[in-house]
């Protein structure tokens, strides 16, 4: 992976399953661009949002979504696993990589957890490289 | 409405190959409501085509548009700058769409980008059925308003042919078996009796097997 450029990741989360913190910004400052994007529920990841974040540089999206059975909505966390599934689909046959997207069952408060996830990725990425449709 | 579902990423790949400057034109109306060319499903695919050839290191531009009917003139011409900007119009309509575009912008290259597959309902969300051949010599008032033509594998007018199984269809065991569903009908309405008419071989004339079909309407032609 190129050295001098930091890899850009997005985050979309459900309120409910994550809170977003000054905290967490300051922890990945020198190693990722983090944009965060904040949905009232997982249920509105719409297959568009998560091409167009690649579009805008992204080189890997999460979207943490509130674990099974325990979405406000009922089945939003699961009406977004199936989109994801779907645009990750997309994402292979378009050349990028459907890995580069990844669905994340968060517990609000979990910082731990949300961490990991990022490190997870920023590894990731030393493997894949940058996304070609930067 | 009439149904029809995108082609891969790949095939519409290879169709706009030769071209810089595309066009992605949804319709708003029948493609819509089965997820293959509104608005949404333009968006998506002018965004998967943008982040392709950017993976490639080509340099395409890709726009898109969304006409509320690509079948009527009217709403056609909406789209008449963004064809004009573009070497080419991919379509997400209907096969009739992709005529009426083409017919319009005579000098425009346009290209299918959805597989238009049969005139159908959405039986429950996300799966639709076919339902209508669009025959032109509609019987459903023998049938209890459950057309043979289009829901029996064999086509058959005048009974089952005793081949299906628990209600299912035995060329395809997913499938309802039409004349079930009609005697079913037949019998809540009252109207078995309707099984006793004679149905003579069918006129495909009134299909397309007459070749393309026209409608007049002699009180709307100024």
């Amino acid at each position: 992976m190129n050295e001098t450029v930091k890899p850009k990741i997005t985050v979309m989360y459900c309120i409910n399953s994550f809170v977003e913190q000054a905290a967490f910004h300051a922890a990945f400052k020198n190693d990722a661009d983090i944009a965060f994007v904040k949905l009232a529920c997982s249920s509105m990841v719409k297959d568009v949002y998560l091409l167009r974040a690649f579009e805008a540089g992204s080189d890997a999206v999460a979207v943490f979504v509130c674990p099974e059975g325990h979405c406000r909505y009922v089945e939003g966390n699961l009406r977004a696993g199936k989109r994801i599934a779907w645009v990750q689909a997309l994402l292979d046959e378009i050349g990028l990589g459907g890995n580069r997207l990844a669905l994340h069952h968060m517990s609000a408060g979990d910082d731990a957890g949300a961490e990991k996830v990022i490190k997870d990725t920023l590894a990731a990425l030393e493997d894949s490289g940058l996304s070609p449709a930067r | 409405m009439i149904v029809g579902e995108q082609k891969s990423l790949a095939e519409i790949k290879d169709l706009v190959m030769p071209y810089d400057k595309i066009l992605v034109l949804g319709c708003g109306t029948c493609v819509k409501t089965c997820f293959a060319g509104g608005e949404d499903e333009t968006a998506v695919l002018a965004s998967a085509l943008r982040l392709a050839f950017k993976t490639e290191g080509r340099s395409v531009r890709v726009s898109e548009f969304t006409v509320e009917r690509q079948c009527e003139d009217e709403f056609i011409q909406e789209a008449s700058q963004a064809v004009k900007e573009n070497d080419c119009v991919l379509s997400l309509a209907c096969g009739a769409g992709v005529q009426a575009i083409a017919r319009r912008f005579g000098k425009t290259v346009v290209l299918p980008g959805v597989n238009t597959t049969f005139i159908g309902v959405l039986e429950k969300q996300g799966l639709f059925t076919e339902e209508c051949a669009g025959c032109g010599d509609c019987k459903l008032a023998i049938f209890g308003a459950v057309c043979p033509v289009t829901r029996c594998a064999k086509k058959l007018l005048n009974g089952p042919c005793g081949g299906s199984q628990n209600g299912k269809c035995e060329v395809n065991p997913d499938t309802d078996c039409a004349w079930q569903l009609i005697i079913h009908r037949l019998e809540t309405l009252g109207q078995l009796d309707n099984l006793r008419t004679y149905i003579p071989p069918k006129d495909w004339r009134t299909s397309n097997a007459g070749g393309p079909r026209k409608l007049v309407r002699e009180d709307h032609i100024i």
